[in-house]
Parts: structure tokens; sequence; C-alpha cells
């Protein structure tokens, strides 16, 4: 009892820095939203005002920005088909539909509310269940991480669910080409054409901007505009209505909040995973047990909240390691440690007895972001969707200019530009020869992951494959990852006899 | 796997196209091989493991696509990929301009170049019309991009004349 009456305490105490969180949402959505810039980096520029600030006032600015950016990601991945980050990857195969039919604005609506709603859940959640889900992280070795890096490949093959077989060969393809640069141990570079820019392997940013914001600019030249002209009318005699509706299709959904906002807490709390493998992993467990499989990638609202939910249900996993081990579950949670550590506040079990306005401030400041989140956002979603609307002849060009600078922004190479136009040369075919640009790009993701965890698996082992299979854990997940591969399958026999048996009883 | 096989009334279908993906694989993954065989098992393993899965499903795949070309249920053609549209829709032109902005915005810098590219980009996708609407937008996106970009996050973006006049002018050299 004592201990909600601190929480509450602290929880009022961080809304009286409204003035401090609303800014800093507004900037968290746009950097969020730019290819290329994220919370990350965006912290890092505005490190010496945040080094200036009381440490209580940097840490809600760091964190608002943080809360903001993962939703904001999803605004031009619905829009646009253009991802903001790696992590809202999986946000436009329902969210990009939703659009083209004109329902833009109820498609920001369900991402607003799912967003908001699995951020404030799981925020809520890990405050109270901190010490147990700090276990996790501590118990996910190298071999327990290299299966849940193959739960995210598994994925590969359901989302392209049209052809299997081309969604394996994208998802491989994409992690050959992750597996570029620089090998871990002795490095020595490896399939780089002799660039000196790809030994510190293929950066994911101009791979996203190629595969998804490239390749769409080039697609959808030949069109008017995104919204074709009928579906265009809904958007002309768009009001708050749209947006009250979106609200609804995620509030009646608010159990499929619940459940894919805990996946992205859970991935949150092991160290490296984070968004991009969440969201995936959301996408595939909320189609795997969905009633209606079929209508994902068609603009499906619970292909929606899944990623969204998850990828920000991330967000406070990835505090849980960082404050109770000192182990940064992210690279923004890594920045932040830099910025508390400057501060004088040391990680771990004390911090809770010593700053418990630091330790469980983090979380209660994340509950009145994502409450303020929520106020903020939804009104402006039906201004927003009008984006869709924008003739092609100015959207190609802007979408063009400004997401191949975005490939420039994280290491400043004009190479990584040139790489970004490769990309979207691959995406290109790919898009247009059914191949799935998603499973490319998670390849790309998980392949340096996936090899460091592997080359460590088997250093421990001196060599023995059979160290795969050595761990409780790492077998339950093995277990749980032949599960998931092949629940579709047999849910799908399992629909149509019953299907089948009601048409028998009928007749 | 999904049988993507026609019946035997349909039209041959064009799969020259979708042969470029798992192609490029083959060839990619032939070509990591040639530069990991005289390395550590450090540095091969992982890509030993994956390359080999890689190397059977495309191959597996562009046999089952030969197959149905010699049994004359597919073409290699290449469908939709390449098509006079590409002219007509200025698709070639703005990948080609593409190329030369990436080339030259590091002597222009951001703001200048990236003015002219827009501004041509919109008069070939709007046909040439419309020229002054066109020449608006771009100025307005460019100098929205420079007071965001450069001077209100500092972003390293492509400096030219523009943004050194700019520093001598607001920030004294």
């Amino acid at each position: 009892m004592a201990e909600i009456a601190t929480f509450g305490h602290l929880f009022l105490h961080s809304l009286t820095f409204w003035w401090v969180i609303i800014p800093s949402v507004f900037l968290g959505m746009i950097v969020g939203a730019l290819p290329g810039f994220s919370a990350a980096n965006t912290i890092i520029v505005l490190l010496p005002l945040t080094l200036a600030m009381p440490v209580e006032v940097g840490l809600i600015f760091m964190i608002a920005i943080y809360c903001s950016s993962h939703m904001g990601a999803g605004i031009p991945a619905i829009l646009v088909n253009i991802p903001g980050t790696a992590g809202a990857a999986a946000t436009p195969l329902d969210g990009y539909p939703m659009a083209k039919k004109g329902m833009g604005q109820q498609a920001l609506a369900i991402s607003f509310i799912a967003s908001c709603l699995g951020g404030l859940l799981t925020t809520v959640i890990a405050l109270f269940a901190m010490p147990v889900l700090a276990q996790v992280g501590y118990y996910m070795h190298s071999v327990e991480l290299i299966v849940v890096m193959l739960f995210g490949i598994s994925l590969i093959a359901t989302i392209a669910s049209a052809d299997p077989w081309k969604g394996l060969i994208a998802g491989f393809f994409g992690l050959m080409i992750g597996f570029i640069g620089s090998d871990p141990v002795y490095e020595t570079p490896r399939a780089t054409f002799g660039f000196l820019e790809l030994y510190d392997g293929v950066p994911i940013i101009p791979a996203l901007v190629g595969l998804f914001a490239v390749s769409e600019a080039f697609l959808i030249m030949e069109q008017s505009s995104i919204v074709s002209e009928e579906d265009q009318a809904n958007i002309t005699h768009g009001s708050w209505a749209a947006t009250f509706e979106g609200m609804m299709m995620a509030l009646t959904r608010w159990w499929h909040i619940v459940w894919t906002s805990i996946i992205g807490l859970i991935v949150g709390v092991i160290p490296g995973a984070g968004a991009s493998i969440a969201c995936f992993v959301a996408y595939q467990q909320s189609r795997s047990f969905s009633k209606t499989p079929e209508l994902y990638t068609t603009g499906h609202p619970e292909g929606l909240i899944a990623p969204e939910a998850a990828n920000n249900g991330v967000t406070s996993g990835t505090m849980v390691p960082l404050l109770t081990l000192g182990i940064p579950g992210g690279e923004t949670a890594a920045i932040m440690m830099i910025v508390l550590q400057y501060h004088g506040v040391n990680f771990g079990p004390a911090l809770f007895q010593l700053h418990p306005e630091i330790g469980y401030g983090v979380f209660t400041a994340m509950t009145a972001t994502y409450l303020l989140m929520l106020a903020t956002a939804l009104p402006i979603a039906r201004y927003m969707s009008h984006v869709t609307m924008v003739p092609i002849a100015y959207l190609v060009p802007l979408i063009l200019a400004f997401s191949l600078l975005g490939a420039f922004v994280p290491r400043e190479y004009m190479f990584d530009i040139g790489l970004a136009v490769v990309f979207g040369i691959i995406g290109y075919i790919a898009r247009k020869t059914g191949y799935h640009v998603a499973a490319i790009l998670i390849g790309v993701i998980l392949g340096p992951l996936m090899e460091q965890y592997f080359l460590r698996a088997l250093k421990e082992s001196n060599g023995d494959i059979m160290v795969l299979f050595s761990s409780r854990i790492g077998n339950a997940l093995w277990v749980a990852l032949i599960i998931s591969l092949f629940m579709p399958t047999i849910l799908a026999k399992w629909r149509a006899r019953g299907g089948a048996k009601e048409v028998a009883l009928e007749s | 796997m999904a049988d993507t096989t026609p019946s035997r009334d349909a039209e041959p279908r064009p799969i020259g196209a979708q042969l470029i993906i798992p192609i490029a694989a083959i060839a990619f993954t032939v070509y990591y091989f040639t530069t990991i065989l005289d390395t550590p098992w450090t540095a091969q393993v992982s890509a030993f493991f994956v390359g080999t899965i890689l190397l059977i499903l495309s191959v597996a795949f562009v046999a089952r696509e030969i197959y149905a070309v010699r049994r004359g249920r597919a073409t290699l053609g290449l469908g939709d990929l390449v098509s006079h549209a590409d002219v007509t829709s200025g698709r070639a032109a703005i990948f080609a301009l593409t190329i030369f902005y990436i080339y030259v915005i590091q002597w222009g810098g951001f703001t200048i170049t990236t003015f002219f590219y827009l501004f041509i980009c919109i008069a070939i996708l709007n046909r040439g019309r419309r020229l002054s609407l066109a020449a608006i937008v771009s100025f307005v996106m460019v100098i929205v991009g420079y007071l965001l970009f450069i001077v209100a996050f500092d972003t390293r973006f492509p400096r030219g004349p523009f943004e050194f006049l700019m520093q001598k002018v607001f920030f004294h050299g």
C-alpha cells in the first residue's frame, strides 16, 4: 500500500513537468517520423542541453523523446509506407493498406491508441514486476538469444504468405547481406566489395531508407496520389468521427493491445533484441492466433495494433535491465545511462532506496508521457491523414530527397546515400516480383546479432554445435519456436474442419 | 510451399523478373564464400551455415521456374518490371536525376542542390506544367529543411556555397 502511495506521489510529481513533456513529445514524434533520425541521435545532439539540466528534468526530457519517437515512427509507415525507424517496419503491413483505402485517419487513431495504451500498460507492469522481469535479462545467454533471433527469422516465411519460398529467399538473402563486414573476432573483412565503409557492416538506416522509401517512391510514380479518387472522398469529408471510429476500433480490441504490448515488454527486457524484433514477433503471434488471419496485410486493425503496441511495450522493457542491473536494453537506454551516470546516479537495487525519484521516477515519467501523448496526438490525426492526398508529383521528390539525406545522417558518409539507392533498386525489384522487403530488412537487422551470439555460444562450447540445445530455457524456446512455426497451419486446418462441419450441419 | 503454377490452359506467365532476386542471391553468396576461403573459422561458420541454406533455396526455386519454362507454362520475359511506362511516367528520368543529385550534392551543398533536384523532379512529374508552383514548393521545403536539419539539429548535411554564406552572415564565420 505504501508503495502504491509512493508511485502515486511520484506520478503526480512527474505530471507537474508537463511543460517539458509536451514539447518533447512533439520533438520525439518528428524525429521518430524522419528516417535516419531517432531518439538516440536526437538525445546525443542535445546532450549539452541534457547535461546542463537538473537530473530530473533531463530524465523526463529523454523519456518523453524516447516514448514519442516510437509512436512517431509509425506515422509515415501508415501514410506513405515508409517506417521512420526499424521498430516500425511491421506497421505498414496493415497500416498502409488502410491509408490507401482512405482510412488513414482511422489508422493513425488506432496506432496512437495502441501505442499509448500499450506503453502505459507495460510501464505499470514493469513498475510492479521489476524484480521478476530483471531475471529475464539475467538468464538470457547466447544460446537463448540465438533462438529468439530464429523466432524473428521464422517470421520471414509467414510474413510473405503468398509464397513462403520467396519469403525464405528474401529473409536469408537479408541475413547474408547482414553478414557483410569484418568478422567479430579477428576483424577479417568479408564481402565488402573493397569499400572501407562496409567494414563495420551494413548500416541499418540506408537499408531501411532504400528498401522502403526509395523503392516506394519509384513504385507510386505512375499514380496521381496514394489514395484512389473514389477513396479520396473519405478523407475530404473526414471529420472527428473518423478519429473516433479509429479509437473505437482499437478500444474494442483492448485485449489485443494488452497481450501484444506484453510481448514488446518481454522482448525489450532482453538486451540487444529491441523494437525491430518485437514488432515482427507481435505481428506474427497476432496473426497466428487471429480468427481472421486472411485479413492481415489487407488493412486489418489487429495487424496494425500488434506492432504498434509491441514497439511501445519495448520502451519500458529496455529500462528494466538498465535500472536493476546497469545493463542498457537498447541504444537510447545506453545514452540515458551515460547522462544519469554523469549526474552521479549509480544503477542496481540500491538506486531504488537511495534515489526512488529516479529509479521509480523513470516509470512514472513514462506513465505521464503516455497520457499526455494520447491527449496531444489524437487531435492531430485528422490533419496528418491529408498527407495521403498530396499529389505524387510533389510527394515523390520530397520522399526521395529527404529520405536519402536521412540515410546520410547516422554516419555522415556520402557512401550511405549511394547504398540507400542500391537497396532501393533491390527493394523495387523485390516489390515488383513478390519478395517482401520487410523480410530482407529483418534479415539485415538480425544477421550481425545472430552471428555475434552464434560465435559466442560456439566459443563457450569449444565449437560443439550441440550447445544450441544445452540450456533448459533455450530448449523451451526451441519448442515454442516450432509450435509457433506450425501453429498457423494447424489452426487453419482446424478452422477449415470446423467450417466444413458447420456447412454439413446446415445442409 | 505455395503453388504458383497456373493451369494448363493459362497463358505462359513471364517469370524472368522473379528470377532476379534468387540469381542475385546465388551470385552474392558465391562471392561471399570466395572472400572467406582463407579466413579463420570464426569468419566462416555463420556465413557457410546461412549461405548454404540460401543457395539450396535459390537454386531449387530457379530450377522449379526453369522447369515451368521448359514445360511451356512460363516464359523468361520480364513482365512489367521494365516497360515503356518507365519512360512515360518519368521514372527513368528521375532515377538518372537522383544518381546525378547524389554525385553533385557533395560540392553544391544541401540547399542549392536539393532545390534544383526538387524543382526538376516536380517539373518532370507534372509534365512541365505549373512551374512557378514547383519553384515555390521546392524553395519552401528546402528552407524548412535548412532551418530544421542544419540550423536546429546541427546535422552535418553536405555543405556548399549557400551554407557557407549563411554561416558567415549569421554566425560570423
